[in-house]
């Protein structure tokens, strides 16, 4: 190859290594930053923290507004990845086996919320809402996540199953399988990674969600990241960093849980 | 093999009238045939004659717009996929990719609800059967395409099906491999006695393998019969053209005697009690087919047999024969093969000029092109 890592000569390797030392430097150092802040004893936030402590995680644990968010955070992301991947599929099936007119059109169409942006959408989720009063409920944010949750499912899965051989499906039922064992033995388990994949996806948008929930939260009914949103206006406490911090490791360790998945199943190839 | 079946036997497997349109189009149309127990029968053709289509009407994937299948007295219409107990080989690799290879044959007898350990044994049997009982906990994708045919033919042979359809499953191989699956298919065809439907595109590979070959042509079977009475006696141009090579030289249909006719050749030489197979009319348009390996090539012309001048334009060394093409004086190309001797230097080169002699009785009138 033009481009082999062997042929390129020490010092253009070396400057290639030190180039991807700084870019990974960059995208972790904030992550880094705020974990370390929130095991600081400092609550000015002064950094390098002048001695280490556990207590903003305890106020966090004390403070029934933060768990309140979480488990509506948690609640709200659950179903939207329930209804993602549900409805995902489903339109997925239907863009890609049916044969009707318009639907490359339509397939543009499910991808438009990832385009719009997302303000604008959140404008227009707000006044729908406000005028249908589900703004601050609990259906307002499942709606509003799953308008930006859906697309993900809708690429992922209409990629799957365009790579996916229909003649399994005929080979299953030659072999004496009823459509519902055929999808539910073959189609399904064949499909499960990208439907694992859309599952996180999704889950993930919900979780991290920020610019619809702002518009869509009450004080009675908010998710985490409006919670931190709101909580930073007021004052920047410890506290924020030690909930950040657990937003990010649950971030990654849906991460883990889906690299683990993929590797066990590409063991058996 | 299943070669000397009773032609009086009841047919087991019975096509009638088959005709399926799609729209304007018409994919088969009148394709009726019999298949007998244990019979080795290849649908031959080339793509969209309409071979592939009654094969899959026939596992029930498509329905037909006319027409009937019955299997052992029983119809199959109506009766769906996954109720018809037949195997099926698909042409692309078809094993369920989550499933070890041992779990892909033991699934059509879990969704027949066989018990656990009689479908251990029947899964242990069928591996054995294709030579792959060492590879039961791969994955299909740690095999080789080959290897995953077998295991399509393992799985659909699992539940002992009456019929066992194949719709071009070797098309994807090499031609070494495919060779060598063919004689494993023709062993498991022994070993089981299982009907076989067969598709292929491959004339080669339906002499090969077939007790009869059924040959599709424009939706239609143009003839059916064992691959010797296929290439002896052709009964249309098209079966005469399509199964070994042929030369046809267009000729004039001068006078039918029964079974013979005399025909006149381009360059106005008459020839008397050719093999007639066709029913043009006197004074039409005919062609004379000869087989390349039924001609001669002489230096002086035949006075018994018929001959025509040529000049040679072409030789290629196969090995066992000498290909040779030829120009006659109406300035056609002619094919011929002649074999080859070992140490013995052929004594043909480009531009010598030569006769071409066939045997009457080795030559066919038909219909012109």
């Amino acid at each position: 190859m033009l481009l082999d890592h062997d042929r390129l000569g020490l010092p253009l390797r070396l400057s290639l290594a030190t180039i991807g030392a700084v870019v990974v430097l960059f995208l972790l150092a904030p992550i880094v930053f705020i974990a370390l802040l929130s095991f600081g004893s400092s609550p000015w936030l002064i950094f390098p923290p002048p001695g280490w402590t556990l207590q903003w995680y305890r106020e966090m644990w004390a403070d029934p507004g933060w768990l309140e968010a979480m488990w509506h955070s948690t609640r709200v992301a659950l179903v939207v990845t329930a209804l993602s991947v549900g409805l995902g599929f489903i339109t997925a099936l239907a863009l890609v086996r049916g044969s009707f007119k318009g639907r490359a059109l339509l397939r543009g169409f499910f991808i438009t919320p990832m385009v719009l942006p997302v303000v604008v959408l959140a404008v227009a989720l707000y006044a729908l809402c406000l005028k249908v009063g589900l703004t601050g409920t609990f259906t307002g944010f499942v709606i509003g996540h799953l308008v930006i949750a859906l697309p993900f499912s809708v690429i992922t899965l209409t990629n799957a199953l365009e790579g996916y051989d229909f003649a399994l499906e005929e080979a299953a039922m030659i072999c004496g399988a009823t459509p519902w064992q055929v999808k539910w033995r073959v189609t399904l388990p064949a499909l499960r990674l990208s439907l694992f994949a859309a599952g996180v996806f999704s889950f993930l948008v919900s979780w991290d969600e920020v610019v619809v929930s702002i518009f869509m939260a009450t004080p009675g009914m908010e998710t985490l990241p409006v919670r931190i949103w709101s909580a930073l206006r007021q004052d920047l406490s410890p506290v924020i960093a030690a909930v950040s911090t657990v937003l990010i490791g649950i971030t990654l360790l849906f991460m883990l849980i889906a690299a683990l998945f993929k590797k066990d199943d590409d063991h058996g190839h | 093999m299943a070669t000397d079946l009773n032609p009086s036997d009841p047919p087991f497997l019975s096509i009638r009238g088959l005709r399926k349109t799609y729209g304007q189009s018409v994919a088969i149309d009148g394709v009726s045939l019999d298949i007998r127990e244990g019979e080795f029968m290849t649908f031959l053709g080339p793509s969209g004659s309409g071979k592939s289509t009654t094969l899959y009407i026939t596992a029930g994937f498509q329905d037909p717009t006319e027409g009937t299948v019955q299997l052992a007295g029983k119809s199959l219409l109506n009766v769906p996929p996954n109720q018809r107990n037949i195997g099926m080989v698909f042409q692309r690799y078809t094993l369920f990719p989550h499933l070890s290879v041992a779990e892909n044959v033991a699934f059509p007898l879990r969704v027949r609800g066989w018990d656990k350990t009689q479908t251990a044994e029947r899964v242990k049997a069928m591996l054995k059967l294709v030579h792959l009982d060492q590879h039961g906990d791969r994955k299909p994708s740690q095999l080789s395409g080959g290897q995953q045919q077998r295991v399509a033919i393992a799985r659909a042979l699992a539940y002992n099906p009456p019929v066992l359809l194949m719709d071009e499953p070797l098309s994807a191989l090499d031609k070494q491999l495919r060779e060598e699956i063919q004689f494993e298919l023709k062993r498991i065809h022994h070993d089981t006695g299982i009907t076989i439907l067969y598709v292929t595109h491959d004339q080669e590979e339906a002499l090969r393998l077939s007790d009869r070959i059924a040959v599709f042509n424009q939706g239609r079977i143009e003839q059916v019969g064992t691959g010797a009475e296929l290439y002896e006696h052709p009964a249309t141009r098209f079966v005469a053209g399509f199964i070994g090579h042929s030369n046809f030289l267009p000729v004039k249909l001068e006078k039918r005697r029964g079974d013979v006719a005399d025909i006149v050749l381009p360059d106005g030489r008459r020839l008397e009690g050719a093999p007639l197979r066709c029913d043009a009319a006197n004074g039409s348009d005919a062609s004379l087919m000869l087989r390349p390996d039924r001609l001669h090539l002489l230096h002086d012309a035949g006075t018994d047999t018929p001959s025509i001048p040529v000049r040679v334009t072409d030789l290629s060394y196969l090995g066992d024969t000498m290909q040779v093409h030829l120009a006659t004086n109406w300035h056609q190309d002619i094919d011929i093969r002649l074999p080859l001797r070992p140490g013995a230097t052929p004594d043909w080169q480009v531009g010598s000029m030569g006769h071409l002699a066939w045997v009457s009785a080795h030559s066919q009138v038909h219909a012109a092109a």
